[in-house]
């Protein structure tokens, strides 16, 4: 009885442990917040959306750290191109797990000036802890040593052009008015596809996460383009049979609109 | 005016695809050739996903080759025999074609195989045309207005060699007799180009029809247009099922680019001579090829680029 007791308590702690791993729990304050939307759709002309947040600091003067990230992960495949002779052609593949699909962070000030380099892991905060994180494996090629750093690199500049992944520590970006109101805005780039994106707030003081709230955005097509991408997708045969038939009653079309067209 | 493009996963501006097709239409109504083999390399250049250009590309050739064929088929240009027996070697072609596309993407030297085998077929076929119509200009400056005496019999020998080939059959539009395995090889070739390139390939077969298997011209491009819709509709069809890769709005756009700008250009035709059309088809050809050829050889800005996905798109 006594044992069972010990072990029930124990258990008991363990769990107690587990619940308080993460950083993020109960013990902060929630951040109230609000985005000027909540649903982005894409229809024909969409070409991104910029969306705007506000915020209450928990802790007056504390300081705000935003993340903007994709809710599921993804996996990507990354060609490496070597020269082969005198081409360039791809010599080796990696395969990239657990990097965000999508990665943005604002923050008022320099985020090492807000908290230390573990928080930062800890919380996966910054470039660091994403690179912490993902693991890549390598499935054609040979490896080598510096193949770590520069897949890393080729995937951060990927990510960077498409307006994907970017960091922009500056107060005039996150403003906080009177150190309560925060306001700012994401810029959701066109090939931030359809799903469900999070943005999360943490508020710091003097590196100690006091306060955190959440927003879910959710992207989808709608109308004609969300059906093309169902139907190529679900039903490819139907799919290639209308654009054939498309295609051949168009050209038949044009041909009679513009007389003989004898162009191919 | 941005549009999104659901298949390639991106938001483009509509007049430049617009502009894009209008060119390429503009081109090939001035030189009488399809535009494939422009297409598809001026859409990589503007950010299309290799892959999806090729398979769209594809797509919007069975509408612009259509009304060329329809025009043909009542002006009783096709040969119809020759034009099946090429065709089943184009579906063959066309169906290995997209397989290996599949095996190539997911190699990730889809893109690298693509450029040499352009660099390779328009190197050859725009030097050979930049040749032949350089000496044809000189000829003519030489003897003046007399008239160029055109060379019918070309390729005799190889015309005879084909003609020894078993499985003989009669082609009564061409008035030909001769075997069908040439055809066929021919068309299988050509299938699978119009897989990797997203080319209809006219400009291959219909000087093959001409030179080797020896039909007369005007049935020659009859029947290729025939079987140009036929071989681009399976391409099509097969890359929607294997590749998930055709995007259907880019190819109604590039069609609308295209029919507009084919006026432009056959009216711009008129005023040019053969050979000077033949010879700005030339450089245009040779241009492109020196372009892809420097993608290949020069040190790339990025030494690592994302793979497709399993299933295409994003």
């Amino acid at each position: 009885m006594k044992r069972l007791v010990i072990l029930c308590l124990a258990c008991s702690l363990v769990c107690c442990w587990a619940a308080s791993a993460p950083a993020v729990t109960e013990g902060q304050q929630k951040v109230i917040t609000a985005a000027s939307k909540n649903l982005v759709e894409i229809g024909l002309s969409y070409s991104g959306d910029k969306i705007f947040f506000f915020g209450v600091n928990p802790a007056p003067g504390s300081d705000v750290v935003i993340r903007l990230t994709a809710e599921k992960e993804e996996t990507v495949k990354l060609s490496v191109k070597g020269k082969v002779g005198p081409f360039w052609m791809t010599v080796k593949q990696y395969e990239v797990t657990g990097s965000p699909f999508i990665y943005k962070i604002h923050t008022n000030k320099p985020l090492s000036q807000i908290i230390s380099p573990e928080t930062a892991k800890e919380l996966e905060l910054g470039y660091d802890a994403v690179r912490h994180k993902m693991k890549m494996h390598l499935v054609r090629g040979e490896a080598a040593p510096e193949d770590e750093g520069i897949v890393w690199q080729g995937l951060l500049k990927i990510k960077e052009q498409a307006n994907l992944y970017n960091i922009v520590e500056d107060p005039k970006r996150l403003e906080i008015a009177e150190g309560q109101l925060f306001k700012h805005y994401f810029r959701f780039p066109p090939t931030a596809t359809e799903g469900r994106y999070q943005v999360e707030s943490f508020c710091f003081h003097k590196g100690e996460l006091v306060g955190y709230g959440k927003d879910i955005i959710e992207i989808k097509k709608i109308g004609l383009e969300n059906w093309l991408t169902q139907t190529s997708q679900n039903s490819p045969v139907f799919f290639g049979i209308m654009a054939v038939v498309i295609a051949l009653g168009t050209g038949l079309l044009v041909g009679v609109i513009f007389g003989k067209g004898g162009h191919h | 005016m941005e549009i999104y493009l659901p298949i390639a996963g991106m938001s483009i501006n509509f007049f430049l695809i617009l502009g894009v097709g209008g060119l390429v239409g503009f081109l090939s109504g001035l030189f009488g050739v399809g535009g494939g083999f422009l297409l598809t390399p001026l859409m990589m250049m503007i950010g299309i996903p290799p892959a999806v250009a090729a398979a769209s590309d594809s797509n919007q050739i069975v509408a612009a080759a259509s009304s060329g064929a329809f025009a043909h088929w009542r002006l009783g240009n096709v040969d119809f025999k020759m034009g099946l027996i090429i065709l089943a070697g184009g579906i063959t072609g066309g169906t290995i074609g997209v397989q290996f596309v599949k095996v190539l993407r997911a190699m990730g030297n889809f893109e690298f195989v693509m450029k040499v085998v352009y660099v390779l077929m328009l190197g050859l076929v725009g030097g050979a045309m930049f040749i032949e119509s350089w000496r044809t200009i000189r000829r003519s400056r030489r003897a003046g207005a007399e008239a160029v005496a055109e060379t019918s019999t070309g390729g005799g020998g190889l015309t005879r060699l084909f003609n020894k080939l078993p499985l003989k059959m009669h082609f009564h539009r061409s008035g030909l007799h001769t075997s069908a395995i040439f055809p066929f090889a021919i068309g299988t070739t050509v299938g699978i180009m119009a897989a990797l390139l997203g080319v209809g390939g006219g400009f291959i077969m219909v000087p093959a029809m001409i030179y080797i298997i020896g039909m007369p011209t005007i049935a020659a491009i009859g029947t290729d247009l025939f079987q140009i819709v036929l071989t681009s509709a399976n391409v099509t069809l097969q890359q929607a099922i294997v590749n998930h890769t055709v995007d259907l709005l880019l190819a109604l756009i590039l069609l609308g680019g295209s029919s507009i700008g084919a006026q432009f250009g056959a009216v711009a035709g008129k005023r040019l001579k053969g050979e000077q059309i033949r010879i700005l088809l030339a450089i245009i050809v040779l241009a492109l090829t020196v372009k892809l050829f420097l993608d290949l050889v020069l040190t790339p800005s990025d030494l690592v680029s994302l793979a497709p996905a399993k299933g295409g798109g994003h």
